[in-house]
């Protein structure tokens, strides 16, 4: 390290300045044009945070929104170099220090968490998949999409408007995230338990529509009638034109 | 050769008209490694027209901090993965105290900072096998200087051994923010390491400040000091045209393409230039 204490130390505190406000003096600055730094900073951190949490943005007051961005950045230290997944810090840290505002929104984190999902399958790097896109739902094995997350909530902030979620939607929650192979889009799939324990099952390796069943329904404990049969069946069938089942093997 | 920035925000308008025609493409590793779906298919696609130069934002090269080095070697296979022709990066420090700040922070003009980001430099190339250029960025305050812009980036450039970004646009906004003359500068400069030009536009936000948004047309001074760069330059370099705010239509970046372009054309037919 050829660089002296002095000097790191002066990169340190503009550094400071730019994650919390708080200027001390540093030789040589022009005090009344430093503070551009701040808001430079402050503003990139700013429209990130907002880009990728519109839902929570809306959700909480202007004052809260802004003490919640400066309490994240001037108190924990940003590791990514890729700002994109910078917004990822701000749930962790969130659901890590159990933030005051989680009091007033218990689903805060989980809000937060399915921005950032959004934004996480829309941009993973791509995974392919070997299978055929045509094949006969009821006898081929099934292959699912594997560009998807599939997710438990115990608040439907996937469900409903978050102004409007109460303690009382507590519950449990199941969610298949996809992204749409041509248009890049994600997909969002609210499930019912048994679907999303088979669609956990499907994402393990490749399984027919008998041996999905007949394994969910000996875990449920539900007897395999031909309602089951029929529902799940068409649910198969819309998760194929969705894109959310690939194709087959 | 004029290019042009590749921003998500035009990226489809871009490739799915013929309006824009840069000679290349520039793109930041950062906003573009670890990415799939949509977005890789439009920079695939954009790969498939243009030749592309590389231009970094986070490796916070005069940074007190310790180098990324497994950052460092992504942008290594993302140079490998898209051919890029070029990698740039800032004179400037994006991290400090073990934080990523995502703006560009001024190096203090200092002896011990020319040593500390030349070896940095070193080690970069080092490690991707290949010379990179270093941008001089634009600063709204000096921090504790030793010596002047001008002998801090000559002394790092020789102490380095790295191309020089210029960008015309920075040394104007520079000169006017701390009262010095632009032309004066470019005299000054080591332009022998001159490989590459940036041009934008920029924002005059008060009687005595400047800030370098990259947010409007570049404007007639710094198209005129372009014009002398290019004199004195004596050789052919690429240019590119940065746009990452406001985004106007397309066809007004061509028309700032075409300028460049002009000026260039002009230059070369004065002098007898190398090319590049």
């Amino acid at each position: 390290m050829k660089l002296l204490e002095t000097t790191w130390n002066h990169q340190s505190e503009l550094a400071i300045f730019c994650r919390t406000g708080r200027y001390n003096p540093i030789p040589g600055v022009n005090e009344k044009h430093v503070s551009q730094y701040r808001q430079l900073v402050y503003n990139v951190v700013d429209d990130t945070l907002q880009s990728a949490f519109p839902l929570t943005h809306h959700l909480l007051t202007p004052k809260e929104w802004d003490g919640l961005v400066n309490d994240f950045f001037s108190s924990h230290p940003c590791q990514s170099p890729q700002i994109w997944t910078m917004p990822k810090e701000l749930w962790a840290w969130v659901a890590n220090k159990r933030s005051p505002l989680l009091k007033k929104y218990p689903f805060l984190d989980e809000l937060l968490w399915f921005e950032w999902l959004e934004i996480e399958l829309f941009m993973m790097e791509d995974k392919t998949t070997a299978c055929k896109p045509e094949g006969n739902l009821k006898k081929d094995k099934l292959v699912l999409n594997p560009e998807h997350h599939l997710k438990h909530f115990t608040y439907p902030v996937h469900l409903k408007n978050a102004k409007y979620i109460t303690p009382s939607d507590k519950g449990h929650y199941f969610l298949m995230m996809h992204r749409e192979k041509v248009t890049g889009k994600v997909n969002f799939t609210n499930l019912s338990p048994f679907l999303a324990r088979m669609l956990e099952i499907l994402s393990e390796k490749p399984f027919t529509f008998k041996e999905l069943i007949e394994q969910t329904s000996t875990e449920f404990e539900v007897a395999t009638d031909q309602q089951l049969e029929e529902d799940v069946i068409q649910f198969l069938d819309n998760s194929v034109r969705s894109g959310l089942i690939s194709g087959f093997q | 050769m004029v290019g042009i920035g590749f921003r998500k925000d035009f990226a489809e308008e871009f490739l799915n008209s013929s309006v824009l025609q840069p000679s290349f493409i520039e793109a930041a590793p950062e906003n573009w490694i670890g990415v799939g779906g949509y977005w890789k298919k439009l920079l695939m696609q954009a790969l498939e027209k243009y030749p592309l130069f590389v231009h970094g934002l986070s490796l916070s090269i005069g940074s007190p901090d310790p180098l990324d080095f497994d950052f460092l070697r992504k942008i290594k296979s993302f140079l490998k993965e898209t051919q890029a022709l070029v990698y740039s990066e800032h004179l400037s420090y994006a991290k400090c105290d073990n934080a990523h700040l995502y703006d560009l922070l001024p190096i203090p003009f200092t002896y011990d900072a020319v040593d500390h980001v030349s070896e940095r430099i070193q080690q970069v190339q080092d490690l991707l096998q290949q010379k990179i250029a270093i941008e001089i960025v634009s600063y709204y305050t000096p921090v504790a200087p030793e010596m002047t812009e001008l002998e801090f980036i000559n002394a790092v450039l020789k102490k380095s051994g790295s191309d020089l970004l210029l960008d015309v646009n920075n040394v104007y906004v520079n000169s006017f923010n701390h009262h010095y003359d632009p032309y004066k500068f470019i005299d000054g400069l080591s332009v022998e390491n001159v490989s590459y030009i940036h041009m934008a536009g920029h924002l005059k936000i008060a009687d005595d400040l400047i800030i370098d948004t990259h947010g409007e047309a570049i404007i007639d001074p710094v198209y005129k000091l372009f014009e002398y760069t290019m004199d004195k330059l004596k050789k052919d370099v690429p240019v590119l045209l940065e746009r990452d705010f406001n985004i106007p239509d397309l066809a007004d970046l061509q028309q700032e393409i075409r300028q460049l372009a002009q000026i260039k054309k002009t230059a070369l037919k004065q002098k007898s230039y190398e090319t590049a």
